[in-house]
């Protein structure tokens, strides 16, 4: 457990006294996402507290993570153990993953055994009060063989916000031979929030990933996905949405290492950008020597709604087999001008217009979500 | 389908390894002031520039070498090279007749028939540049009556010093980049085109650069300004003689289009790209870029990169002028040890521009290629529009092929679209060709050929004829 008090640290500071590098405008992987205002905060540790967030209108077992902290006992729940992670499973370079185990808040072993039949809500909530607070979450999330499962993440906040608080969430997953995990997320902290979340995933043989995440809070976001497809036959999908009109960055990185033949990864993202909002994607498949017989594709689409809004893309492929299927695509433009038009000659506001396209145009990763209960919420949640 | 005329005892296919015998005026090795000075002196060159050098080398002193590219090699030590070398002449020659026999028996040999294009009346016009100093240039005087410039930067530095101190370093300034600030410093040669308002050049203008001296960096220069309503097409090809030790290569080309005006920029790039296992060859470090400073102007970069153990380029366009169009058009092949990171720059900078992106990589043996892009669109540039393919086809299993490109978008009314894909020379492609009773070889370099079309199409004749022999040069050995 961390050696922190009540008193206020730099982030900077924080990072200098365990050797972790952070990222500056220089570093490849980080040099769109403009961490200065993260950085240069004085942030001290959230204090537990007994507040919990709203739930989605479907039913799950809940494990509600106040500030940082699990609230009351850990549930029960069949085909799953529960316990609290005493040490990371593996090494990484990762500098926030870095930073998280070293002033880890608390952190959950989540080993899934059987077929689980309702999904597992880990709903994060922030009480920000005057100070800047930051937390450390992480999680270990071990899908044994053949087993499946289902887990979504939300983010959400209390109240008016004047403080800012950051969040940094690492999930180290991994996923035995014919096992399966969804996995889901749903982030809308405060409009001053910081949020850095790294997911960790590791797929054996036959083994299936599928994940959706939409971002539509904070100040910084960044939501970065790291798949190594170990075993034959193993398949991520990793799709994800993300709106602002605001100010903030929201980053989404992803990095696919076809490690073996015969693995599949796809990759559907999709942006809309208002505001003063600055959109980053960053995408990269790797695919091994040898790893022959794989397929992976990538597509990233954004629209700006606005003069100051801004996006940066870079998708990367990096192969290194010859016999592979791989493609990438990005484009951005703005809202089909012609399909505004059709509307509003229908009668329909030009606001009102604006929103159905835009619904429509971020639906379109959201129904290839598996779940239907999950898909109907994430429809919702887009056109809040 | 032509089998390569000569394969050496090395199992080598490198045509073009030999080297001419000429007396070399060489500067001692290393890289100080002095040897800047030497330089300038030698080329009696005017204050300024010999000022404008020394502060491109107290810069590049401070500079750190990139390391952000695809690309791992022997680190160069740049003390251990020739800074200058010409051949020795005495007198400058006044027409073909007058140049040494040695040299004109290397172009012929590089197919490169100078007599020949006399005789061929006003196809294309030479510049051919033998290691640093320009040598012969032919229909200089066609071009003189069209008010057009056509000659060795040196001469320009000479005779149009205005036109020089105007533009030289105003699109790349020695504080660019490593590369371009060590060539700013002490680059010896190279061409300057400059075509008047409302000319259309009556040829294709043409430099052949060519290697020669032993352990010689090459440092050329060439600086092209398109007048408004000009029209230039502008070939650029390479070839260089066999060696062991690695040859440094880090020239600039620089391009200033002006309203209505239109550059075309075509190259073969075959220097030698070192033996099978990735001995020798030539390190190719090179910054190209055009400004398209009027408004509809166009500037469109074509190259064939089938040379070199290293490549670093990255033709660029900036569009300033309102309706300017930026084009890139690429065949990047690598064999055996090679390494190249290429690709473009488009930066939008006017309002209406738009800009095209075709980049078609192939890698073979144990080669790794990259194609480096950046699209960017600037707040006031609206209604800006690219389009970027990058397409790689993989020919054995030991090979890498990268695509890396950055897109930057600050304007909405910008449309920007970027596919890529990488695969392998489809079976069934190839079992249709081997059914017809076409060897496997030669399938594939038709199917190569099939799958670069779409940029070779965008060269030249005289181009495209060597482009498509390259090709299947570059490629033999790969497959079986």
């Amino acid at each position: 457990m961390p050696l922190l008090s009540d008193k206020t640290y730099l982030y900077t500071e924080l990072a200098q006294e365990k050797g972790v590098v952070l990222p500056t405008p220089k570093t490849e992987a980080w040099k769109y996402t403009r961490l200065r205002d993260l950085l240069n905060t004085e942030y001290q540790l959230c204090p537990s507290t007994d507040k919990t967030g709203s739930l989605p209108p479907f039913e799950a077992d809940v494990i509600h993570i106040g500030n940082g902290w699990v609230v009351g006992e850990l549930p029960r729940i069949e085909g799953v153990s529960l316990s609290f992670i005493t040490e990371t499973m593996e090494k990484t370079q990762h500098p926030f993953a870095l930073m998280n185990a070293a002033y880890l808040t608390q952190g959950l072993k989540i080993e899934i055994s059987g077929k689980l039949k309702r999904p597992l809500l880990l709903n994060y909530f922030v009480v920000p009060e005057d100070k800047n607070y930051f937390y450390h979450f992480r999680n270990q999330i071990i899908c044994h063989e053949n087993s499946s499962a289902e887990i979504i993440e939300q983010f959400t906040y209390e109240g008016a916000v004047k403080s800012c608080y950051f969040a940094n969430i690492v999930n180290e997953i991994r996923i035995e031979a014919n096992a399966k995990l969804h996995h889901y997320k749903y982030q809308n902290e405060a409009f001053k929030a910081n949020h850095i979340a790294l997911h960790k995933v590791a797929i054996s043989q036959s083994g299936e990933y599928e994940s959706f995440c939409l971002q539509k809070g904070a100040n910084i976001a960044r939501n970065e996905t790291e798949i190594a497809l170990n075993g034959e036959g193993a398949e991520a999908v990793v799709n994800a949405a993300y709106m602002m009109n605001g100010w903030a960055t929201l980053d989404t990185t992803t990095n696919i290492y076809h490690y073996v033949p015969h693995t599949k990864s796809s990759q559907l993202i999709k942006g809309v950008i208002g505001g003063t909002a600055h959109g980053v994607f960053q995408g990269r498949i790797h695919i091994a020597p040898n790893a022959i017989q794989t397929t992976g594709t990538q597509l990233h689409k954004a629209i700006l709604l606005s003069d100051e809004a801004e996006i940066d893309v870079k998708p990367e492929l990096e192969i290194f087999a010859d016999d592979v299927k791989c493609s990438h695509g990005a484009a951005s433009g703005e809202l089909d001008k012609e399909q505004l038009f059709y509307m509003r000659s229908r009668g329909i506001g030009e606001e009102e217009a604006k929103q159905i396209l835009i619904n429509a145009y971020l639906t379109d990763t959201i129904t290839q979500i598996s779940d239907e209960r999950v898909r109907e919420w994430f429809k919702i949640l887009i056109t809040g | 389908m032509n089998r390569p005329e000569i394969i050496d005892e090395s199992g080598d296919k490198y045509k073009y390894g030999f080297t001419t015998d000429i007396e070399a005026d060489t500067a001692p090795v290393g890289l100080t002031e002095d040897i800047i000075r030497l330089i300038s002196r030698k080329k009696e060159e005017p204050e300024w520039l010999l000022d404008w050098r020394l502060k491109a080398f107290e810069f590049w002193q401070t500079m750190q070498e990139p390391t952000w590219a695809k690309l791992s090699y022997d680190k160069i030590d740049y003390q251990s090279l020739h800074y200058y070398s010409a051949p020795k002449q005495k007198v400058a020659p006044k027409s073909l007749s007058e140049v040494d026999k040695n040299l004109l028996e290397t172009y012929d040999k590089l197919g490169i028939p100078l007599k020949e294009q006399e005789a061929l009346a006003g196809v294309v016009a030479v510049d051919a540049v033998f290691d640093s100093v320009s040598v012969a240039t032919t229909y200089r005087a066609k071009l003189a009556e069209k008010g057009i410039i056509f000659c060795s930067i040196s001469e320009a530095i000479k005779n149009h010093p205005d036109l020089v101190k105007k533009y030289l370093g105003s699109v790349v300034p020695y504080t660019d980049n490593y590369f371009a600030c060590l060539n700013s410093a002490v680059f010896t040669d190279g061409s300057f085109v400059y075509i008047p308002k409302g000319v259309k050049s009556p040829m294709e203008l043409s430099t052949y650069f060519r290697i020669n001296a032993k352990n010689t960096g090459q440092f050329e220069r060439t600086l092209i300004v398109a007048e408004d309503d000009s029209y230039v097409s502008y070939l650029e090809g390479c070839t260089a003689p066999q060696r062991d030790e690695n040859q440094l290569h880090a020239a600039i080309v620089e391009i200033v289009v002006m309203n209505n005006a239109e550059v075309k920029y075509s190259t073969v790039q075959n220097w030698y790209p070192g033996d099978k296992d990735g001995k020798g060859g030539v390190y190719n470090f090179v910054t190209k870029r055009a400004a398209c400073r009027g408004a509809n102007s166009k500037i469109s970069w074509t190259q064939v990169e089938t040379g070199s153990a290293v490549t670093w380029k990255y033709p660029s366009c900036v569009l300033q002028g309102d309706n300017s169009v930026g084009e890139f058009y690429s065949v990047a092949i690598t064999n055996n040890r090679q390494q190249a990171d290429t690709g473009t720059k488009m930066i939008h900078i006017g309002k209406n521009t738009t800009s095209k992106i075709i980049s078609k990589g192939i890698s073979a043996g144990f080669s790794n290629q990259t194609y480096r892009g950046l699209v960017k669109v600037t707040p006031q540039a609206d209604n800006a529009r690219n389009y970027s393919q990058c397409d790689s086809l993989l020919i054995g299993t030991n090979c890498g092929s990268h695509t890396v490109p950055y897109v930057e978008n600050r304007n909405r009314s910008a449309v920007l679209e970027h596919e890529a894909t990488t695969s392998k020379i489809s079976e069934e492609q190839l079992f249709y060709c081997q059914q017809r009773g076409i060897g496997e070889e030669e399938a594939v370099s038709l199917i190569v050929n099939g799958f670069c079309k779409e940029v070779m199409q965008h060269l030249p004749m005289e181009f495209a004829i060597e482009a498509a022999k390259l090709i299947n040069i570059s490629l033999e050995g790969s497959v079986g």
